[in-house]
């Protein structure tokens, strides 16, 4: 297959699958809750419905308010071109590699965040001061577990990562492996703004952090800034899947080995998303100033994985 | 001495998941989650326990991991249970040292004990299993220091002991069932003392507060 419509196929994959994504962990977590739960299809319905609508913005809101939802959502795409989806061999997998990944996310975040004060609302203000806090801590431990890996492989590209430890099969399970798997997942926690660090469904103003920032935006803007979190939520699970589990990732450009692995995709990411959905309802939402606790505890095992690969290779 | 071929990469998995189970100890700010992060660790402690004996062959050693499996991961959380319940002490934990600042000092003894146990010349599997059981000795000692319940103090002991117990069964794989057996009384014997000692200092100073012990009772 040709490498761009390769690329192309990859954007539509990660745009079509992000709501689905949302739709499966609400239900799991609904589930839990003893309720019935909407569709698993109501995301998109959501954000179809978004689309149809107009925007209203604020008098004072300057350019940055327009601008940032679109910055954020590029970004968030490019990000997704360098995370391996169904193929590990990806043709943008030159561009950039984890370092580019984390840079990419911390660049739509920070744009969420300047938009969040652009419109001078207190509610805004405060979410975006909360994110920046949250994102001081992920974003070291975040590179700092993912180091992990790449020490381990010898590469900090992704797609070499992933090659490297689906054709070592089981052998790949090697304790800074595991250490690093849970640090992500601590990470992925924090960075997805899930329960004890920030809850998705709530508007009470005290607890709110990623929708504090996005309070101010409606319409089709609203439903760009969603569909961003859903991308940034399956891009963070999809690091976690094809890093540590890439078994069944296509290693050449076939029809039928993109569609097995399309499948396998699909599978580890609902199983992740129930997996999240399950420490999302056996947890109480922590105190904003213990957060640095979960993250200190996240970067300690990642630091960990370091020192045990040093230790076992002797370095 | 023979390297441990089958079943090495579970031993280093393992041994990595008590260090993990150490940390969760260091971590956490609720009495019955260190105490169940003890038992998970004693638990962890019995499967090393059992690979060494699988791969070894010998049979006391199945033993010493039964024992281990019910004396440190069963016996001794249940009085862990029995003494918090009994004395209903307060469930969380007071500390010297706050969280984060721990477990990075954690980190800190794991690196250390890392750089101490490289100038000796070891194979990878044991130089591992042994820097692993310095520092769970050193984080053990650790949170005798920096806690203040006295409930605290006992598993900080016990976390050391586990330490011991680790690098005793990696790296010679094994002691005389007798001297384990002993080992075992002392640790039964050393809970239930300290079990004691925790009930006496709660009756005289209404609380398990090791602060509280520097004010005189006349």
């Amino acid at each position: 297959m040709n490498p761009v419509a390769i690329a192309i196929f990859q954007m539509l994959v990660i745009i079509a699958l992000a709501p689905l994504l949302s739709g499966i962990m609400k239900k799991v977590k609904a589930f839990f809750q003893i309720r019935k739960g909407a569709s698993i299809f109501q995301p998109y319905y959501d954000i179809a419905k978004l689309l149809k609508k107009d925007s209203v913005v604020s008098e004072n809101a300057s350019w940055i308010f327009h601008a940032a939802p679109v910055i954020s959502f590029v970004a968030i795409l490019a990000a997704g071109m360098l995370i391996p989806i169904y193929i590990s061999d990806m043709p943008f997998g030159f561009a950039g590699d984890l370092i580019a990944i984390v840079y990419l996310l911390a660049l739509a975040r920070f744009f969420t965040a300047l938009a969040s004060l652009d419109t001078g609302s207190s509610f805004g203000g405060m979410g975006g001061s909360r994110e920046m806090f949250v994102a001081s801590m992920v974003e070291p431990a975040m590179m700092l577990s993912i180091f992990a890996i790449a020490l381990n492989v010898g590469s900090t590209n992704l797609d070499v990562i992933s090659q490297t430890v689906s054709s070592r099969g089981f052998s790949a399970f090697s304790p800074y492996h595991l250490l690093a798997f849970v640090a992500l997942f601590i990470i992925a926690i924090a960075e997805t703004g899930r329960i004890p660090v920030d809850n998705p469904a709530t508007h009470l103003e005290l607890t709110m952090i990623h929708e504090a920032m996005i309070l101010e935006y409606s319409g089709k803007q609203l439903a760009l800034v969603e569909l961003g979190a859903m991308m940034r939520n399956l891009l963070v699970f999809s690091l976690l899947a094809n890093i540590f589990f890439p078994w069944g990732i296509a290693s050449t450009a076939s029809v039928a080995g993109i569609a097995a692995a399309l499948v396998a995709f699909v599978i580890k990411i609902a199983v992740l998303g129930a997996a999240m959905a399950v420490v999302e309802t056996s947890t109480a939402k922590w105190r904003l100033f213990r957060l640095p606790d979960l993250l200190s505890i996240s970067l300690m095992l990642s630091f960990l994985a370091l020192v045990s690969f040093i230790i076992v290779k002797g370095g | 001495m023979s390297e441990i071929v089958l079943g090495s990469g579970i031993m280093q998995l393992l041994i990595s998941l008590i260090l993990v189970s150490t940390f969760l100890i260091l971590g956490s700010t609720r009495l019955y989650s260190c105490v169940r992060a003890f038992g998970i660790q004693s638990f962890l402690l019995a499967c090393v326990a059992g690979i060494v004996a699988y791969s070894t062959g010998k049979y006391d050693i199945y033993v010493v991991s039964i024992l281990t499996l019910v004396i440190k991961a069963l016996v001794i959380p249940y009085i862990f249970i029995y003494i918090i319940r009994e004395i209903k002490v307060k469930r969380e934990i007071a500390l010297y040292v706050g969280i984060s600042p721990s477990l990075i000092i954690g980190g800190i003894l794991v690196v250390i004990s890392y750089y101490l146990i490289r100038s000796i010349n070891l194979i990878e599997l044991s130089s591992f299993a042994l820097s692993a059981s310095m520092s769970m000795v050193a984080i053990g000692l650790f949170i005798m220091i920096s806690r203040k319940k006295a409930i605290m103090q006992m598993l900080g002991i016990l976390v050391m002991e586990n330490g011991l117990f680790l690098g005793a069964i990696s790296l010679t794989y094994g002691m005389p069932l007798l001297v384990e057996l002993g080992i075992f009384f002392d640790v039964l014997i050393g809970a239930l003392i300290m079990g004691i000692m925790i009930f006496r200092i709660n009756r005289t100073f209404e609380s398990i507060d090791t602060d509280m012990l520097k004010t005189l009772i006349g």
